[in-house]
């Protein structure tokens, strides 16, 4: 066996006639080879010529080949070092494979021993970084957005890696505050479209009869207020993803509209004949079962096939594990960069208490909760009282079980009620009153979802906490 | 052990298995300046009993020694090695220490003749 060649060999060796040597023969073996006298020169070179092996002399004159070989892991060399020695004693062998050494040679050595010695150093080396490759797949935490080492997530991101590249549509499915926006965008970051537009369009919030303009477009007069041509998500997604979330509350009669849309490619703006074809690439999400949706005659069965072909099944949080710490710690980490707060960790007793919560609210419930802590807060551990009910209130020794449907997700960090009557009547009221009424308003409207209200309302998110805590001091929120 | 000295083999057998005599004649152009300067290093240091510089000049002498399959003159080397520790660890110079630096400056001078005629018959003469 010989190593493929074009290899990059540094030799480090101070007698000039063995380096003649050893660069003649490795030459003769297709490599390409740099000769170093001096430990530190040869540590220098293996920095920035970035050697695939190194054959290292044990005696050199500044320190010792043993050293140098400590010193070149220590800074995380990866090339294959095998050491080069006069004497073929195993004490010799065993104190050079300790330091690092893939493989030894004794000298003077034939060209042939060379280029077993080199093949078999080169290959166990690819064989280490394939390794690693493989450890990192299996056991990273972090993913295109994603925290979370948990199975179930190292699962997602391999669907995600493994449809990137393909124009399948995927169908993204779990419940809400899992995160289907993330790997949507996860599956377009990592696609050959990644160059092109991503656009999200969430089919639940935007009324029926302007559905069909915000993903096809129209034409000047189409409809009353069509003052001018619009592109629409279809258009602007032409090359890259279109995202259509909560695909399960599109009307039946846009339904029909997509699926030509998906068969075809092609569409009509709203007020056009014209036909234009475009080239997206279909991602869809739900928090609802698509086939129970099939079944009960609110999606129609044929688009269903059309946009299902690859799904990704999102896990809710309580089946993550330590993930839900991973994330917590994350996210308090941000917010207190943000609210300019000491927090650094949660207590024994705080992580606990999140690690055995339910979390029906999922990963946004958990964003919500630390954000909570950290505006209403000061210190550097959060500890279990800071926690905001349910979750401070939730028993330690009752985690839910992964497979349980979770519980109706309750208002965090305290319960928001519904105000009494819409702010859009603009009745003129103070400043404050319209302002609370505002705020509850955008808490209704996003499922008290805090920092989408605060997005709608373009205020911060602590803003909101401030608000709801004074709230409810003065008594001015229904406890519970 | 591999080294030359063991296997017995003869003055530039090895190389010429494996090179081609353009580089061979490199090898042995470079095995020739080193001898010439680290005889000199070894008469030197055995003069000044420097155990240290003497061991180490033996040491490179015998890789060069080795690469060339100049095995006599090797096997000259690693005994002198051996000595020149004993004499560091006892901190005295051996007294077969001059005579060991004049056997190795013989041997230098019998390799350089080796590798004298080996380019001589490369070159056809």
């Amino acid at each position: 066996m010989a190593a493929e060649p074009g290899a990059r060999v540094l030799v480090v060796e101070d007698s000039p006639t063995q380096a003649e040597l050893a660069r003649a023969l490795l030459q003769g073996l297709g490599h390409a080879v740099r000769l170093e006298a001096m430990a530190g020169a040869a540590l220098e070179a293996a920095r920035a010529w970035t050697p695939d092996a190194i054959l290292v002399d044990i005696e050199l004159p500044d320190y010792s080949g043993l050293e140098l070989m400590r010193q070149l892991k220590a800074e995380g060399c990866d090339a294959a070092i095998i050491v080069v020695t006069a004497n073929a004693s195993i004490n010799a062998a065993v104190e050079a494979m300790r330091g690092g050494a893939l493989d030894f040679i004794v000298k003077p050595y034939a060209k042939a021993r060379l280029a077993v010695t080199l093949a078999n150093a080169l290959e166990k080396r690819a064989l280490q970084a394939e390794l690693g490759r493989v450890r990192a797949r299996l056991e990273r935490d972090r993913f295109m957005g994603f925290i979370g080492a948990s199975a179930p997530m190292q699962a997602v991101y391999r669907t995600i890696e493994s449809v990137a590249a393909s124009r399948a549509s995927v169908f993204i499915t779990g419940e809400s505050g899992t995160g289907k926006e993330l790997a949507a965008e996860a599956v377009h970051k990592a696609s050959p479209r990644a160059g092109k537009k991503f656009v999200a369009l969430n089919c639940g919030a935007i009324p029926r009869e302007l559905l069909e303009s915000e993903i096809f477009g129209h034409v000047r007069g189409a409809f009353t207020g069509a003052l001018s041509d619009r592109d629409g998500a279809a258009r602007l997604a032409d090359g890259g993803t279109l995202f259509l979330d909560e695909i399960g509350e599109m009307p039946l009669e846009m339904q029909v509209k997509l699926l030509r849309f998906v068969q075809t490619g092609t569409f009509s703006p709203v007020g056009s004949s014209k036909l234009e074809r475009v080239d997206v690439r279909f991602v869809c999400a739900t928090n609802r079962d698509p086939m129970t949706q099939v079944r009960e005659g609110q999606f129609r069965e044929d688009l269903y096939y059309r946009l299902y072909v690859v799904p990704l099944e999102l896990p809710p949080l309580r089946a993550r594990g330590d993930d839900v710490l991973l994330i917590a710690r994350d996210f308090l980490q941000r917010s207190a960069r943000e609210e300019r707060r000491k927090f650094n960790g949660f207590s024994p007793d705080a992580e606990a208490l999140l690690r055995s919560y339910a979390w029906p609210g999922n990963v946004r419930q958990l964003q919500n909760v630390v954000r909570n802590v950290v505006v209403l807060h000061d210190g550097e551990t959060v500890t279990a009282a800071m926690l905001p009910p349910p979750v401070g209130t939730a028993p330690v020794d009752a985690p839910a079980p992964a497979s349980q449907p979770p519980p109706p997700p309750p208002p965090l960090p305290a319960p928001v009620p519904t105000p009494a009557e819409p702010p859009g009547a603009v009745t003129v009221m103070p400043m404050a009153e319209m302002e609370r009424l505002l705020i509850l308003a955008a808490l209704r409207q996003t499922g008290d979802d805090i920092p989408r209200a605060a997005a709608l309302l373009e205020v911060n998110p602590s803003t909101i906490y401030r608000k709801l805590a004074a709230w409810k001091s003065a008594g001015k929120l229904p406890a519970g | 052990m591999e080294a030359a000295a063991a296997a017995g083999e003869r003055f530039g057998a090895r190389l010429a298995e494996d090179l081609d005599p353009p580089d061979i004649r490199l090898i042995l152009e470079v095995f020739r300046a080193d001898v010439g300067r680290l005889g000199g290093v070894l008469r030197d240091s055995a003069a000044a009993a420097d155990m240290a510089r003497f061991r180490r000049a033996a040491h490179s002498l015998a890789g060069a020694a080795a690469a060339v399959g100049a095995a006599t003159l090797e096997q000259a080397c690693r005994r002198a090695m051996a000595m020149a520790e004993v004499g560091a660890e006892a901190d005295s110079p051996p007294a077969r220490l001059p005579a060991e630096a004049a056997e190795i400056a013989a041997q230098c001078d019998a390799a350089l003749a080796d590798a004298t005629a080996y380019l001589s018959g490369l070159d056809g003469g």
